[in-house]
């Protein structure tokens, strides 16, 4: 009786201090999360739990971790960016229409769009203060329309990219490591470097976390936003880049799929959508969870349906298991 | 001075409450004016277009309006409407009249109950109204792909009259769209401002901790948005089946049709903060948004230009606004 009331004791102890951990773990508790999904797809699709298969996952998962890299910095700031996915497009368009010229300017070209768009959404939110969900959903209506008209003129006929960036955005390193996945890893640590260590990071947290305080204390904050606005215009028009070079053909479609994936990817990761808490970490995980779910789903075969409701299931899920995990602590 | 004046006279201090949502009102009268002078003949029907047509985003807006005024957001309204529009058409297509308003009215009660126990979860969970609500759209818009694979179905020609003011949906009377236009946002916008929950709305949304200080029930307050969202969603599903007599469960039909609700709540002077604005000023924005297209095309603009110009114009309005509260504060 007595040695029985223990253990079922020993296994509540138990049952707490992994609550502890995973409280102060939530990284790690994501991580799990990912294994778990590649090993359930393995089983699935025997042919996945390979190099090629993590190739794969990666090379999904590179365009997605850095339209939601943008989407981090912005969240972080309190801000929003619906418009990634048409800054992304564009980009493609341009560098797709610069291709003749060689590919450094088709890229230098394409970053030029995403930097110009970015500054246009910072202009309206850090200095007009249009509320960022509004402003970028603007700007994502005129890119439609002014890329859907200039198909017709200017760019008419650019939708094949330079053969350098097709190497980038589908090629491999020495066979096994993909170029884009190269171009990720260098944005993420990059990243995180700006986001942990420099003092522009330090004001990034500070704005997202108070804004007043954060005037007070003397920071100029329509700089930072606009700032940070600039940079998710840039990392945008990289992954349209990217996008175009895996695809090798450039639509007004290229895109689109990614905008609501970009948001969820930063959600599952843990940053708050209210600004000041989270990280890129996290995001790198979502972006991953959600790719790898992707293979999943595709490799299940059960239709679009039911790919959307599962899709919806999970995001929902995930996002409350975190929540869940960190509210406690 | 004269503006304590103002504050006594309950009809004046009405008027200034409210001076944007009648601002938006003024706004969309001189826009029709003006259309009537560009095109050769304004008449009913022309009236009659604009009203139907406007039918759907505006009784998204609506929900939208509510949910944003209780301090959330709502990025699953137009995945709903597509559930609504498919039921609909699935279901509806070749039934006796009471089988359609049984059908039309479990929809919209349907969808109510739905999108409370949306905002149920997000209150029991913790999580973001827009991080769950984005979850739920993809869940709604795969069920509504589910119930109708492909473009199809129908309903009744009563449902379209009542819709759109002829039962095949083309020409026909003004008033059953101009009535079904402003009796359920007139609705929605005296609940809202007279009654105890709707009030509480406004309470929940502006400070959530001092609301329920004040012994508010803010969960609820919370679950009745949602669930007047919901029901809002359910009619601007059968709205849209009966403008276009079938249904079409395509995903981006439903993203766009959420975003143009959130740009009409903005525009028509809802603050996505939460506690502040009038649900009846957001008809008008939604009419006008609708109404921009075929002014557009009616002074020769083409389409893809319509898109930019549209844009433009809402960027534009926002940052006039910014322009604006910035400099009231910087006087005081």
């Amino acid at each position: 009786m007595s040695s029985e009331s223990r253990v079922v004791q020993g296994r509540a102890g138990k049952e707490r201090s992994f609550q502890r951990w995973a409280e102060e773990n939530p990284l790690a508790v994501l991580a799990g999360v990912f294994v778990l999904l590649f090993l359930v797809t393995s089983a699935i699709q025997p042919g996945f739990f390979s190099v090629s298969g993590v190739r794969n996952t990666l090379l999904q998962a590179a365009p997605l971790g850095i339209l939601a890299a943008a989407q981090t910095v912005l969240m972080l700031t309190g801000g929003i960016d619906l418009s990634v996915t048409m800054i992304a497009t564009g980009a493609a368009y341009v560098a797709a229409n610069q291709s003749p010229n060689g590919a450094a300017i088709a890229i230098l070209m394409g970053l030029l769009v995403g930097l110009i768009v970015g500054s246009m959404n910072g202009v309206g939110v850090a200095i007009f203060r249009v509320n960022p969900l509004i402003m970028t959903l603007a700007m994502s209506s005129i890119l439609l329309g002014l890329f859907t008209a200039w198909t017709q003129t200017v760019l008419a006929g650019s939708t094949q990219v330079a053969p350098f960036i097709r190497l980038l955005g589908g090629g491999s390193w020495m066979g096994s490591v993909p170029y884009s996945v190269l171009v990720w890893g260098g944005v993420a640590i990059a990243l995180i470097w700006l986001l942990r260590r420099s003092g522009w990071g330090r004001l990034i947290y500070a704005i997202g976390d108070n804004e007043t305080a954060a005037r007070l204390a003397g920071v100029r904050v329509w700089q930072v936003r606009l700032s940070a606005y600039m940079l998710s215009g840039v990392l945008s028009a990289i992954a349209g880049i990217l996008l175009a070079g895996r695809t090798g053909a450039v639509d007004l479609q290229l895109a689109g799929a990614f905008l609501l994936p970009s948001v969820a990817a930063a959600v599952i990761g843990g940053t708050s959508i209210f600004g000041g808490m989270g990280g890129y970490s996290g995001t790198i995980l979502g972006a991953l969870i959600l790719s790898v779910l992707n293979s999943l789903l595709t490799f299940l075969n059960v239709g679009q349906a039911i790919q959307q409701m599962v899709y919806g299931s999970i995001v929902l899920a995930l996002a409350w298991g975190y929540a869940s995990l960190t509210r406690r602590s | 001075m004269a503006f304590s004046v103002a504050m006594r006279n309950p009809a004046l201090r009405i008027l200034f409450r409210n001076s944007w949502a009648l601002g938006v009102w003024l706004l969309l009268g001189a826009l029709v004016l003006w259309y009537s002078t560009l095109i050769p003949v304004f008449g009913p029907f022309q009236i009659t277009s604009i009203t139907k047509n406007s039918l759907p985003l505006v009784y998204l807006a609506i929900g939208q309006a509510i949910i944003v005024i209780s301090g959330g957001i709502d990025l699953s309204l137009g995945a709903l409407l597509l559930l609504s529009n498919v039921i609909a058409a699935r279901f509806m297509a070749g039934q006796p009249l009471p089988t359609v308003v049984l059908i039309a009215l479990g929809i919209v009660a349907g969808l109510a109950l739905l999108n409370a126990l949306v905002g149920f979860v997000i209150t029991l969970s913790g999580v973001p109204d827009i991080v769950v609500t984005l979850a739920t759209g993809y869940i709604w818009s795969g069920l509504a792909l589910w119930i109708l694979p492909s473009p199809g179905g129908g309903t009744a020609p009563e449902m379209r009259w009542l819709f759109t003011g002829s039962p095949s949906g083309v020409g026909g009377s003004y008033w059953p769209p101009l009535l079904m236009l402003l009796i359920p946002g007139a609705l929605v916008a005296i609940w809202s401002r007279t009654t105890r929950v709707g009030l509480s709305l406004y309470a929940v949304g502006s400070n959530k901790t001092a609301a329920q200080l004040a012994g508010l029930d803010v969960r609820r307050a919370k679950i009745v948005a949602y669930g007047i969202g919901g029901a809002m969603a359910g009619l601007a599903g059968l709205a849209m089946v009966a403008l276009t007599g079938t249904g079409d469960p395509r995903f981006a039909i439903g993203a766009n049709a959420t975003l143009n609700s959130v740009a009409a709540v903005v525009l028509g002077g809802v603050a996505l903060t939460g506690g502040v604005g009038n649900v009846f000023g957001v008809v008008a924005t939604g009419v006008t948004l609708i109404m921009l297209n075929p002014i557009l095309i009616a002074m020769r603009v083409d389409s893809n230009n319509a898109q930019v110009i549209q844009g433009v114009l809402i960027a534009g309005v926002m940052m006039f606004g910014g322009l604006v509260a910035f400099l009231r504060e910087r006087r005081s």
